[in-house]
């Protein structure tokens, strides 16, 4: 791998995310909105509501996004015939894939932020300590490195960015609805626990909650997000390097 | 490990650049099938050619006669079935890495990022061959100059012409200064002012001693342009020759009237 290429790589998918109002939309402004709307709809103790209890389900929320963005990424320049003009350059697939993953982390970690911060204008109480903050971010950060590889599953078995955008849809519901911010049922709890963003949410609820870093629930989290994840984005390189970049 | 053909074996690295055994490229008995579900076809059926370095080469045929897929088996793109395909020197299926090294490729349609603008889309693949900081920015700007476009060159490329585009595809394949660059119908859809200017510019680049594969459906393109021409027709190579010596040959006044002598039909029917 070389870093120059990567680099290069990495400044070009940023500039995307800049110069793109689609992108721009899904990455950045969406889990702003979505802070903001739930901040403003479900912050009444009174009626049962918690808005400190939805809060580690955003962090993860976002982050599921990015299957979205890189399955229509794929797919478009795949159609363009740009990864074809990529692959006649010396740049090899680690050199891609690598500014790919980089890139990616860099988006959620900036996902993370916002809707860190947004939280705390909306009255978001934690107790989390500066350690515990770094610690959610790259647990963010590992949970983009599974949406990345979810990402290039779905641009593998996509023929478009149209088809991409609604097949990234069978990874993304289940991790909305039953790794996140909705309470899970013991019935839903079975397919949860085989999702990252479960683990995530949970890892993160105990970290706001002041648990200690070291805690058996949190590297038992930490843990399952950081093997899931390199496994699924090995999944996706391997799958996409044989389908999808056709 | 450099990969080289029988031809090479006994050669030591000067020999091969060297003038009296100039090879560029040479391709053996190359086939490239693609299984459908009912029949395969036989996109490039065992063709034979040589280049020379610093040859303008053009592959003139028809809608799928199998000039791109030639191309893309010499770029490394696409995987021969059979047959072998040596470019300065190096197996395209062994040494592909050293290969892509010294080619530039400039697609059909040009391939572009539409939010870059076209300095960036230049310096971005320039980055890709790890080139050196001010030698990319002074060939950047360099090429940006000889095609016209350096006043452009800080808008996106979003809002430009379809000729604009084209000349920046010939720019990014031009940006590693290659040695050996494939033009893939490189004027396809300029007006004929945009397309003469082209010319020009392609015909410069014999001067810096480049290697030139040029495919096209443009006869006038081709016999303004090649030092030597090969004509494909499904897949096989049907004719090779300079365009002077083969219109000698066949007795006519163009490079349209051979194609129809050799195979009954005009180029220009396959598109």
């Amino acid at each position: 791998m070389e870093i120059q290429r990567i680099v290069a790589l990495i400044k070009m998918e940023l500039k995307k995310l800049i110069r793109e109002p689609a992108y721009l939309f899904l990455t950045l402004l969406f889990p702003a909105v979505l802070t903001l709307t739930f901040g403003l709809a479900f912050n009444d103790p009174e009626l049962g509501m918690s808005f400190d209890f939805m809060v580690p389900g955003l962090f993860a929320y976002a982050c599921i996004f990015i299957i979205m963005t890189v399955a229509q990424s794929f797919t478009d320049e795949r159609a363009k015939g740009l990864l074809k003009r990529l692959n006649t350059t010396p740049m090899t697939s680690g050199d891609f894939m690598g500014s790919q993953i980089i890139s990616n982390m860099i988006i959620a970690t900036s996902q993370v932020l916002i809707v860190f911060l947004l939280s705390i204008l909306m009255g978001f109480n934690h107790n989390a300590n500066v350690s515990g903050i770094l610690l959610a971010f790259l647990i963010i950060a590992l949970l983009s490195l599974s949406s990345v590889g979810l990402g290039l599953i779905t641009a593998s078995i996509s023929k478009s960015a149209g088809t991409a955008s609604g097949l990234s849809f069978i990874f993304i519901l289940p991790q909305m609805f039953f790794g996140t911010f909705i309470p899970v049922t013991n019935t839903t709890r079975i397919i949860a626990q085989i999702l990252p963003s479960y683990y995530v949410t949970d890892a993160l609820t105990s970290i706001f909650n002041g648990d200690a870093l070291t805690s058996t629930n949190i590297l038992i989290d930490f843990a399952f997000v950081s093997i899931v994840s390199i496994v699924i984005v090995i999944i996706g390189i391997q799958l996409f390097k044989k389908l999808g970049n056709k | 490990m450099v990969i080289r053909s029988k031809k090479y074996d006994s050669m030591s690295h000067e020999d091969i650049f060297n003038p009296d055994n100039n090879i560029a490229i040479e391709v053996k008995e190359l086939k490239k099938y693609f299984k459908g579900k009912f029949e395969t076809i036989k996109a490039v059926d065992g063709i034979s050619f040589e280049v020379k370095q610093g040859e303008l080469f053009g592959f003139l045929g028809p809608n799928g006669a199998g000039k791109t897929t030639t191309i893309n088996i010499l770029n490394g793109l696409l995987k021969p079935t059979k047959g072998t395909a040596i470019v300065e020197g190096y197996d395209v299926l062994k040494d592909l890495k050293k290969v892509k090294e010294l080619i530039g490729v400039c697609p059909q349609e040009p391939a572009i990022f539409k939010f870059l603008n076209a300095r960036e889309n230049i310096e971005l693949f320039g980055n890709l061959h790890l080139m050196p900081k001010e030698e990319l920015k002074e060939r950047t700007n360099n090429l940006l100059e000889r095609l016209d476009l350096l006043e452009a060159s800080k808008r996106k490329t979003k809002g430009y012409s379809g000729g604009m585009l084209r000349r920046l595809n010939l720019m990014i394949a031009l940006i590693n200064n290659p040695k050996i660059v494939f033009l893939d119908e490189p004027t396809v859809g300029m007006d004929p002012r945009a397309r003469r200017s082209t010319w020009e510019f392609i015909g410069s680049l014999k001067n810096t001693n480049k290697t030139i594969i040029l495919t096209t459906h443009y006869i006038e393109e081709a016999e303004a342009l090649c030092d030597r021409v090969a004509i494909i027709d499904y897949g096989k190579l049907v004719e090779i020759g300079s365009p002077k010596k083969l219109m000698e040959k066949y007795e006519t006044k163009n490079l349209e009237k051979v194609f129809m002598k050799i195979t009954g039909r005009r180029i220009l029917e396959g598109m």
